[in-house]
């Protein structure tokens, strides 16, 4: 009998330490903070990083819509994640635990941070923390954007301040749309600060084959970004959606086969329909 | 023989002029017509007021009886090109004394008509929008010219017989009221009997007899193409457009009929509308009834063959769904059977034919509801998310005054001119009579 | 770093809210000559030529493009040029959650029973499976509705929106009888909350405020659309349905997860269809089809 108590409070202790006992981050990480500003472009960044990869277990924040399994994952717009500081967050996100993955192998320090600038957005009180930048070593990047034509690639060259190549910077190539960036591609620079992207030469551009090419370049706490017009496809026309002359067609635009037999039809009755008219008081003549 | 002719002339001038004043009978009758006008135009206000709302029409049937009225009321005024022009132009003299009828008829109606489509307006107010921004590549547009010209082509058509009979009313009618002789002087544009005069009459006459045939097929087939133009399966077919005229000519020979005998009775014009009249409408009504059968056929069996996946819904629907008693009814208690007994000879006297010529009248009106309605009941895409409402279409009391306020103002109009003028053309049926006392 | 640091930004996020430096040369800034009653408040405000003016708090009235009636219907009218908006509707995502149906209704002024987008349920012909299919205006590139609009209210822009003017509208729902996908609504009585719009200039780009006897449709949001935001039934999906997108970039983006694609090849990589091409109406609306391994 004893022993079956032993059990059971051995297997108690098991899924207390799984699931009961609260998750808490070292503390050397609690008071970390992001030194990015936590804008609207890295909040969109955030929210789609968020669906791809969050909202299968945490739902839609404020929507109470998380999967059903335990430990819950709770929904993250609710103040038992907001109250945490962002240090915690973004430790947890990083190292994971139990059926939280680890998300530091996939993403890289900036996308948890715009993680995090997402899930705050929900929270009307929030205030981000000041980064201390003391002592803190900012990289400066310089991009170099050209393309080179014979293999159809976007070349981006990374550069620090001194104009040497900047090997290992993570670099994200982006095409501008009306609605949204279209992600070309995400790379890291070889040892000669070079990274490649490819640019399908079918893709339309703007009427003189113009693209605004985005790159988004980090390096530990250092990033840049660049918007670019570059000549990189074909030149499109555009047709307007209501050229030519149509039966669905404004009345200016009415096509020309129905003006005449319309005007014609109209003008041989009514200048048959005149003609009687004008002529009936010839009948008083005629007395 | 010169002297019955005199004779003769006088006794024409007499019975025809005598239904030309106000009577008291006349007087009630005109009270009795304002008076429901009046209630009805409570409604509409009403209607003004609050939208159209107050219609029981919906997103998903959104025409509902004002246009299926507004069809009937194109179809009855066809009448007057197909009998003035059509059988004039042919050469047939037995059409002489119901000529201003018809013409009566095709005034009255195709005038309404223009007014009913402002009744089924959301916005009235803003009609001259139509006017200022009007594109000629929509089928109203095409509808509001061709209406408008018929219209006055009509009234032409009314008016330039009328010449010799208002010159001869201003000389004998002296007892009717001062502006009514104004009105005598002004329109007989000083006619005095001269053969000349007579030609240029005649000839006005053939020109806008020819000018009619045109404008009068033009006028119900871009009617029929506000539905044809359009998608709907049950609406999207070629044969509308002489689908919808022949159908036109049925409801008019019809209302021709019961004018007539309604005239007849009342303006004792038994020796000018004789039975032989009635007789020859009768067969008129048959020949157009068949015609109308035969597209008829076209236009159900068709569709009905193939079963394409749009149109099945339709036709199921008023073949032998929820819409088939009336749409039975229609076609066979109020075109079949009619048109069969009017075969029978006996069936083509006055009254027999004005029952019958009631019945085909009030079918011809349903059948308008039921090209009109059904179709949209069945849209191609579900109805949902909507009141459980918006797939069965009624008519409510507001719609129903507002739609029977035409028909009172067509009999008021009808009144008005057969009050004013005589209803048979005075001068015409003394040339006939001449002709057979030569003959 | 904070957000608030930034003085000189916050400067000009403040004047842009007042829409004096923001909007360019369509809106001059009002001063109003005479105030009822004066207040010691002061303001700063930039003029249009860069100089920075100060004025009583009073006088200052807000002038913004979105106030002037002509120039919204000229803009209105006219579209966007080189854009032609498209809509992919992914099928297997659907859940009839009509978070669409609920923001759209409340953003152009409508009743329950009116509907921009409507989300019908479906039964497919061949397995009986039934779905949801979210249908809003197709936008059709031979729009029958156009066609028989006898008086130019309905009309197509040069981006492939078409819209409704219903300043011009006469009410005589031609086009909702010519519409064969049942896209378009009418103003029976007064719209909803009539009073509480009353005031409201009409932008015919929202179709609001609505006006009773006139017709009314989807306009694919086209007043988001000119500022770059995604139509609002297609950012109110959780459940990401909806991609919209201009078709001459060949790009289209997700309402929910704002992840932008290539058109062209979600359209083949997920065998997109339109509904009824046999009527040749030519929608600029793709769906989806139904699919059981991605739902």
């Amino acid at each position: 009998m004893p022993k079956f108590i032993y059990i059971i409070f051995g297997l108690m202790t098991c899924f207390w330490s799984a699931f009961a006992q609260e998750w808490k981050a070292p503390e050397e990480e609690k008071e970390n903070v992001s030194i990015r500003l936590f804008d609207n472009e890295i909040e969109t960044e955030g929210g789609v990083l968020f669906m791809n990869s969050c909202k299968s277990c945490h739902g839609s924040p404020t929507q109470e819509d998380f999967s059903l399994m335990l430990p819950s994952p709770g929904d993250l717009a609710s103040a038992k994640v907001q109250n945490q500081t962002d240090g915690e967050l973004f430790y947890k996100i990083r190292a994971g635990k139990g059926a939280m993955p680890k998300f530091g192998d996939a993403l890289d320090q900036n996308e948890i941070w715009s993680l995090i600038a997402y899930v705050r957005s929900f929270n009307e009180s929030y205030k981000q923390p000041e980064p201390n930048l003391e002592g803190v070593v900012i990289p400066n990047i310089t991009l170099n954007l050209s393309f080179d034509d014979n293999v159809d690639k976007l070349v981006v060259k990374t550069l620090d301040e001194n104009g040497n190549p900047m090997p290992d910077v993570t670099v994200k190539a982006f095409v501008k749309g009306h609605f949204g960036n279209y992600l070309l591609g995400k790379s890291r620079c070889n040892e000669l600060g070079i990274a490649y992207f490819d640019i399908d030469s079918k893709m339309p551009g703007d009427e003189e084959g113009n693209m605004d090419i985005i790159v988004k370049a980090s390096k530990g706490f250092g990033s840049a970004k660049v918007t670019q017009k570059m000549r990189v496809v074909d030149a499109v026309s555009f047709k307007s959606a209501i050229e030519g002359r149509h039966l669905w067609s404004v009345s200016k635009r009415a096509p020309y086969w129905l003006i005449v037999t319309f005007l014609s039809s109209l003008i041989g009755i009514w200048g048959t329909i005149i003609y009687v008219i004008v002529g009936l008081p010839k009948i008083k003549k005629q007395s | 023989m010169m002297d019955s002719a005199e004779k003769s002339f006088k006794k024409v001038e007499r019975d025809l002029l005598a239904s030309v004043n106000w009577g008291v009978k006349s007087k009630v009758w005109m009270g009795f017509l304002l008076l429901l006008l009046v209630v009805c135009l409570f409604y509409y206000v009403k209607q003004l007021r609050n939208g159209l709302g107050v219609t029981g029409l919906n997103d998903i049937v959104s025409w509902g009886v004002y246009i299926s009225n507004f069809v009937f009321f194109v179809a009855a005024s066809l009448i007057g090109m197909l009998i003035s022009s059509v059988l004039g132009l042919i050469g047939f003299k037995w059409i002489t004394p119901i000529l201003r009828i018809a013409e009566i008829i095709a005034v009255s109606f195709a005038m309404v008509a223009g007014l009913i489509i402002i009744t089924d307006m959301g916005r009235p107010e803003r009609l001259l929008n139509v006017f200022i921004f009007g594109r000629i590549q929509s089928p109203i547009i095409w509808d509001i010219v061709v209406v408008m010209t018929y219209v006055v082509i009509s009234l032409l058509l009314l008016y330039v017989p009328l010449i010799p009979d208002i010159a001869l009313c201003k000389d004998k009618k002296k007892g009717v009221p001062a502006f009514q002789r104004w009105i005598y002087k002004v329109l007989s544009l000083g006619f005095t009997y001269k053969p000349n005069q007579f030609k240029l009459v005649e000839k006005y006459i053939r020109i806008l007899a020819v000018l009619i045939i045109p404008v009068a097929l033009a006028i119900h087939t871009v009617t029929s193409w506000l539905f044809a133009m359009t998608l709907r399966a049950g609406w999207d077919t070629s044969i509308f457009g002489p689908y919808f005229v022949s159908g036109a000519f049925v409801a008019g020979c019809a209302a021709v009929i019961i004018a007539m005998y309604f005239f007849r009775k009342s303006y004792n014009l038994q020796d000018y509308i004789t039975d032989s009249h009635f007789n020859k409408m009768g067969k008129l009504l048959v020949m157009v009834a068949l015609i109308y059968v035969y597209f008829n056929i076209n236009e159900l069996l068709v569709a009905a063959y193939k079963l394409k996946s749009g149109e099945a819904e339709h036709l199921q629907s008023i073949l032998w769904g929820h819409g088939s008693p009336m749409f039975w009814l229609v076609q066979i208690g109020g075109l079949v059977i009619p048109f069969v007994l009017l075969i029978i000879p006996k069936m083509r006297k006055p009254l027999p034919s004005l029952i019958i010529s009631i019945v085909i009248l009030v079918a011809a009106w349903y059948k308008r509801y039921v090209i009109v309605i059904p179709v949209q009941e069945h849209p191609f895409l579900p109805v949902q998310n909507v009141p459980d409402y918006y797939s069965h279409y009624t008519p409510t009391l507001p719609e129903i005054a507002i739609t029977i306020a035409p028909f009172i103002l067509v009999l008021i109009i009808m009144t008005v001119l057969s009050k004013v003028f005589p209803v048979v053309s005075v001068w015409e049926a003394k040339e006939s009579s001449v002709e057979e006392q030569n003959r | 770093m904070e957000k608030n640091s930034h003085s000189g930004v916050s400067r000009r996020k403040f004047l842009q809210k007042l829409g004096v430096a923001g909007i360019g040369a369509t809106s001059p800034l009002f001063i109003s000559s005479c105030s009822g009653e004066s207040s010691r408040k002061k303001m700063k405000v930039l003029t249009l030529d860069n100089k920075l003016i100060e004025v009583d708090a009073t006088e200052l009235k807000i002038a913004k493009a979105s106030n002037d009636k002509s120039y919204l219907q000229q803009e209105g009218r006219e579209g966007i040029k080189g854009k032609k908006f498209v809509m992919v509707i992914d099928l297997s995502k659907c859940r009839n959650e009509r978070k669409c149906m609920k923001a759209c209704q409340s953003a152009h002024q409508l009743k329950p029973e009116q509907h921009h987008i409507n989300v019908l349920e479906m039964e497919d012909e061949i397995s009986g499976i039934s779905y949801f299919m979210p249908k809003p205006c197709q936008h059709c590139n031979n729009p029958p509705c156009v066609s028989v609009c006898p008086v130019d209210a309905t009309f197509k822009r040069q981006d492939g929106i078409v819209l409704i003017d219903n300043e011009r509208c006469i009410g005589c729902r031609f086009c909702i009888a010519a519409c064969p996908y049942s896209a378009r609504s009418f103003n029976w009585t007064d719209p909803r909350d009539a009073d509480k719009y009353k005031d409201v200039v009409y932008n015919v780009e929202l179709n609001v405020p609505q006006k009773k006897g006139t017709v009314t449709k989807c306009a694919f949001s086209a007043d988001r659309v000119r500022e770059g935001k995604l139509p609002y039934c297609v950012s109110a999906c959780p459940n990401g349905v909806y991609y919209f997108g201009d078709a001459n970039e060949d790009l289209v983006t997700n309402g929910t997860t704002k992840e932008t694609v290539r058109l062209s090849k979600l359209l083949f990589d997920n065998s997109a269809y339109v509904l009824m091409p046999e009527l040749g109406t030519k929608p600029s609306v793709y769906y989806l089809p139904v699919r059981t391994n991605n739902s």
